[in-house]
């Protein structure tokens, strides 16, 4: 089987640094994945690279099985929807529709309009409110039929009742196309809707990925009297540790459920873990070498 | 690609046209009364070589009757360059400012098929309606044109092949500074100073060298002879082809005054005479073809290049 989108050692660099760095990964075709990650720490980069809005500096990336900054020709099957869902705002909705039919040769008239059913088509983008621009972008890259759809923070500007509409009609569309699904967002909740796997990005390199369910039953809270830490049986990796006067608390990776009386056993939830593997004491020190080498590059 | 390269540009293009119509209406508003005056007074029996007498009094009657309009006229020549700007800036500039090349370059179309359609559909556009401009100020310049000759710089520059030249190369530049600088107001600004200042290093140091401009040494003082020329240069000299310095002719001048003679007899007593170089009438066309020649060159150049950085820089 093809990965929808694959990556190995991918890197891009800015002026002002490494937006993504070192980057592997691996998507399979038909999952929803979310891409989490604070602010900066490469999601949009990565989403760009894909649609070869932005060409590497290093390693290499493959959406579809093609390179798509020398086959431009892939992006005719990958639907991206880039932040803010830019639209030209002196168009109509009806001419932003056309617009896309007449940019694609895939276009499917119908997937895209059945899900607009309530925007006039004479309206102007520049007075849609955001749900409804959001909606417009989404419809715009659903109309292509994709196989692959990447979404760019797509509910940060998004109410609530927004949100759950463009969640509703991106949901059917997926139903209905049978894309695989990239989600970027720095808000937990929004993906834990959605996504069934996860990638989380911080300082550009991939802290954790995997099926979210797999990810939760693979991880538990231990709670106990603070102690030196030896083996606990069951336990693969301490990801975590904090005191609380003589209280501790782990969150460890575990291969076989912790029969250990002397701790009090958790689940997590997927924000803590995502924010557990993000916490700075996880990410690798810098060497002397790398430094020299950033140096190195001015 | 058509419908979507109108639909982005149609402001510019509905505006360009407007303009030209306006220009249009201008020029066959005036230009009968302008060709029966000159047919009324017969002027086209003073064209040279064959003047009869009292034609100085007649065409000098002609040509401040019709002073104003030619002199607004010659600012068209602006016309074509600020059409161009404005439409070539804003096609890569408005993209990359208001954020929209992320949807444009993710379609189906690729980007460089994205660029190059857009591109060369306002090329066509730009090209029509500069030709169209060239033939009414052509046709509207006619009787100047009989009497005046269309060699020298400010006439040159409003007629014939050149004006499209003008307003691709203009194009051109706008279009990649707009993909240089990213936003539309000062890729205008840009687009236009760089056009501005290559047109005049052309017109100013490469034309009057495209060919070697002739000679004359007229022994009267006033060269009507090359009225309908390019003067390159015109210099008083001495009887062994000496330059005469400006304030020795001034010096001379004042002796004549002083001795109550007639300056021109006397300075033609002392066998000084009047040196030009010029560039002659019959060479309009060869010129135009030479100069509209550089300036598609430099366009085709720029589109080149533009094209290139689009497609291999990343946005």
């Amino acid at each position: 089987m093809t990965a929808a989108l694959e990556t190995s050692a991918l890197g891009k660099r800015f002026r002002r640094g490494w937006a993504v760095r070192d980057c592997t990964l691996s998507i399979p075709e038909q999952a929803i994945v979310g891409l989490a990650g604070p602010n900066g720490a490469g999601k949009s980069t990565l989403l760009a690279l894909a649609v070869a809005l932005l060409a590497p500096t290093e390693g290499s990336i493959t959406v579809l099985g093609r390179d798509p900054w020398r086959e431009p020709e892939a992006l005719e099957e990958i639907g991206y929807v880039a932040q803010d869902s830019p639209l030209y705002r002196s168009f109509t909705v009806g001419e932003t529709l056309d617009y896309a039919r007449r940019m694609n040769a895939r276009w499917d008239a119908t997937i895209a309009t059945r899900s607009l059913p309530e925007l006039p088509s004479r309206r102007r983008v520049s007075a849609l409110s955001a749900g409804e621009r959001a909606r417009l972008a989404l419809a715009v890259a659903l109309g292509k039929r994709p196989r692959l759809l990447l979404l760019d923070e797509p509910f940060a500007r998004l109410d609530p009742k927004a949100g759950r509409e463009f969640l509703q009609m991106l949901m059917d569309g997926v139903a209905e196309t049978g894309a695989t699904v990239v989600v970027a967002s720095h808000v937990v909740a929004d993906l834990e809707r959605i996504a069934d796997h996860i990638v989380l990005l911080s300082d550009g390199r991939v802290r954790l990925e995997g099926h979210v369910e797999e990810l939760l039953t693979s991880h538990r809270l231990l709670t106990g009297a603070g102690r030196p830490l030896g083996r606990i049986r069951g336990v693969e990796e301490i990801v975590r540790e904090r005191h609380s006067g003589r209280q501790m608390t782990l969150l460890a990776r575990v291969s076989t459920p912790v029969v250990d009386p002397t701790w009090s056993i958790d689940k997590i939830g997927l924000e803590e873990l995502l924010l557990a593997y993000m916490a700075p004491e996880r990410l690798p020190k810098r060497s002397t070498d790398e430094k020299r080498r950033l140096r190195w590059h001015g | 690609m058509a419908w979507v390269t109108w639909r982005q540009n149609r402001i510019q293009l509905l505006a360009c046209g407007t303009v030209l119509m306006a220009i249009a209406l201008l020029a066959l508003a005036t230009g009968p009364a302008i060709r029966d005056a000159f047919q009324q007074q017969q002027l086209a029996t003073c064209l040279p070589p064959a003047s009869r007498s009292g034609c100085e009094i007649i065409v000098r009657h002609f040509q401040s009757e019709h002073a104003t309009l030619p002199l607004v006229a010659r600012y068209l020549v602006f016309v074509p360059a600020l059409i161009a700007v404005f439409v070539g800036a804003p096609l890569l500039a408005r993209e990359l400012e208001h954020g929209t090349y992320r949807l444009a370059w993710t379609q189906g179309v690729t980007r460089r098929r994205w660029l190059l359609s857009q591109t060369l559909l306002l090329v066509a556009a730009t090209v029509v309606g500069a030709l169209a401009l060239s033939a009414i100020v052509m046709w509207w310049r006619l009787p100047f044109d009989r009497l005046e000759g269309r060699m020298s710089p400010n006439r040159f520059e409003i007629e014939g092949v050149v004006v499209p030249a003008y307003a691709l190369f203009a194009l051109a530049l706008g279009v990649f500074s707009g993909a240089l600088l990213k936003r539309t107001v000062p890729a205008m600004t840009a687009a236009l100073a760089a056009f501005v200042a290559v047109r005049l290093a052309v017109a100013n140091f490469l034309r009057p060298h495209y060919l070697p401009p002739e000679r004359d040494t007229a022994v009267g003082l006033t060269p009507s002879a090359h009225a309908h020329d390019w003067m390159l240069s015109n210099r008083l000299v001495d009887a062994v082809g000496r330059q005469i310095s400006a304030s020795r002719e001034n010096l001379a001048i004042e002796h004549a005054q002083n001795a109550r003679i007639d300056a021109q007899e006397y300075l033609l007593s002392l066998g000084w005479r009047r040196a030009v170089s010029f560039q002659p009438a019959d060479r309009f066309w060869t010129f135009q073809a030479i100069e509209a020649a550089i300036f598609v060159g430099l366009a085709a150049a720029i589109i080149l290049v533009t094209l290139r950085l689009v497609q291999r820089t990343p946005a």
